[in-house]
């Protein structure tokens, strides 16, 4: 090997044992310098992609999306009269919390966001959507469809327009969570490979006499810090009995080839 | 050829910028036309290995930047046993595995037979992923491969390949623009035969 060589080939591996020993915070920073970089690209592709969609929708036949529009309108309508009594109760709910001494008051906001990626990377199940740090969306929130959780955010883009979503059926995605009518308890996370089909949940940790049985909910825990408690995950379809534990395969209650809109779950103080 | 190393390391950043709007084919267990890949490889058989290497670095760092996942968050009492991610820069080594690789061919592209490059490339692409995901099950523990998984591997590489003319035609157009023969040994062969 000629010397050159030899001396590039050096510079590269140490290049690559530099990269390898960066931390997950200057790894952030990397990825954020990335995306600003791409940021003007990808909002460009994300434009012509909304105009080839309307133009698209354009063609679509004009009564039926006068009807679909008139539904949608009645029932943004009884929505917002549901919201407004919906505020009134929790405000009313915080000040007799207030009023008993309850050590915290559970208030939330939501955030919609629309669908804008589908599974941007090879092996990782996420999806980005349109809303970021400009409108509140923090790293490690959750986010959920009219059906149950979705995932939880991962990455925020620089620009604060994006962000990056880790579905509930990706392996790294874990929740705390419990059966209904059950003492039972576990984590549930997505399985390694689950692209196709209707990918299911692994529950994880149940006891070994567990007498969980399909058809029961699964809910989150609401401990571990990420998600809030009561949200429906899925149900469950099988249970497989160990020695030491047993594992039960959950169904999600969301449609995840089917994702639009979601909403990501704020803190009322953010 | 200063002037096309310095041009295929623009080429390999546009590819990170069309990736972007490359999307899985749902249909094809999720399969995709990984063309930073691609389009790396291909440079890869007609530069020498220090631009190589060059490319692979900055292929390798720029996909890791746009792949990785963050830290796990959550409380680890609760979470005890966290799945473990990817560190940042393994596709650094992978990139100039598979760069070695293509240079081992080097001399039939420099001959004019860009066809086995253009097949390595589909097989290389089809380590990479087999590598990457073995990575991946070696850091998460429990090997599982499905069927799926390894279509999804047969037809990433597949996809891929039918599209490395088209990147080998470009770096062919590049080259002569750049007045750089990128098959010297083919270019002699054709004037002798004049």
């Amino acid at each position: 090997m000629k010397p050159l060589n030899l001396i590039a080939l050096l510079l590269f591996l140490g290049g690559a044992v530099w990269a390898l020993t960066r931390s997950d915070r200057t790894v952030r920073e990397i990825q954020n310098a990335y995306y600003s970089a791409m940021s003007p690209f990808l909002k460009s592709g994300s434009k012509m992609e909304t105009q080839a969609r309307a133009f698209l929708g354009e063609t679509h036949h004009s009564k039926a999306l006068e009807a679909e529009l008139e539904s949608t309108r009645e029932q943004l309508g009884r929505l917002r009269l549901i919201e407004s009594r919906f505020r009134a109760l929790e405000y009313e709910n915080v000040q007799l919390r207030h009023a008993l001494d309850f050590k915290k008051a559970t208030t939330f906001d939501v955030v919609a966001a629309r669908v804008i990626r589908r599974n941007p990377t090879t092996w990782w199940q996420t999806v980005e959507i349109d809303a970021g740090s400009k409108r509140g969306v923090g790293t490690q929130l959750a986010v959920l469809s009219n059906q149950g959780l979705v995932g939880k955010i991962d990455r925020i883009d620089n620009g604060g327009e994006r962000s990056s979503v880790l579905l509930l059926t990706d392996e790294k995605c874990q929740v705390s969570v419990r059966i209904e009518n059950s003492p039972e308890v576990g984590i549930l996370s997505g399985q390694r490979g689950g692209f196709d089909g209707d990918p299911m949940l692994r529950l994880k940790f149940l006891s070994a006499n567990t007498s969980v049985h399909s058809g029961q909910r699964v809910f989150t825990t609401g401990r571990g810090g990420t998600f809030k408690a009561n949200i429906l995950l899925g149900t469950i379809d099988s249970v497989e009995k160990g020695a030491l534990d047993s594992e039960a395969l959950v169904r999600p209650s969301v449609n995840f080839a089917d994702l639009g809109a979601v909403f990501v779950l704020l803190d009322a103080d953010s | 050829m200063i002037r096309y190393s310095f041009i295929t390391i623009l080429l390999l950043l546009a590819a990170f910028v069309v990736q972007q709007f490359l999307p899985a084919f749902t249909g094809l267990h999720h399969s995709r036309i990984l063309l930073v890949q691609l389009v790396f490889l291909c440079c890869a058989v007609t530069v020498g290995q220090r631009t190589m290497l060059v490319l692979a670095f900055i292929g390798g760092f720029f996909w890791d930047a746009q792949c990785a996942l963050g830290p796990h968050g959550g409380d680890p009492e609760v979470y005890t046993q966290q799945v473990e991610s990817l560190r940042f820069g393994y596709s650094i080594l992978l990139f100039g595995g598979m760069g070695l690789l293509m240079q081992g061919i080097q001399p039939l592209f420099q001959q004019g037979k860009w066809q086995f490059s253009a097949m390595l490339s589909g097989i290389a692409v089809m380590l990479y992923l087999a590598a990457e995901y073995a990575i991946i099950n070696f850091v998460r523990g429990d090997f599982v491969l499905n069927w799926a998984t390894l279509l999804q591997i047969v037809y990433t590489s597949v996809l891929t390949m039918l599209f490395s003319p088209l990147v080998f035609w470009m770096l062919f157009r590049i080259s002569s623009a750049c007045d750089h023969s990128i098959n010297p040994e083919a270019g002699r062969r054709c004037r002798r035969a004049y």
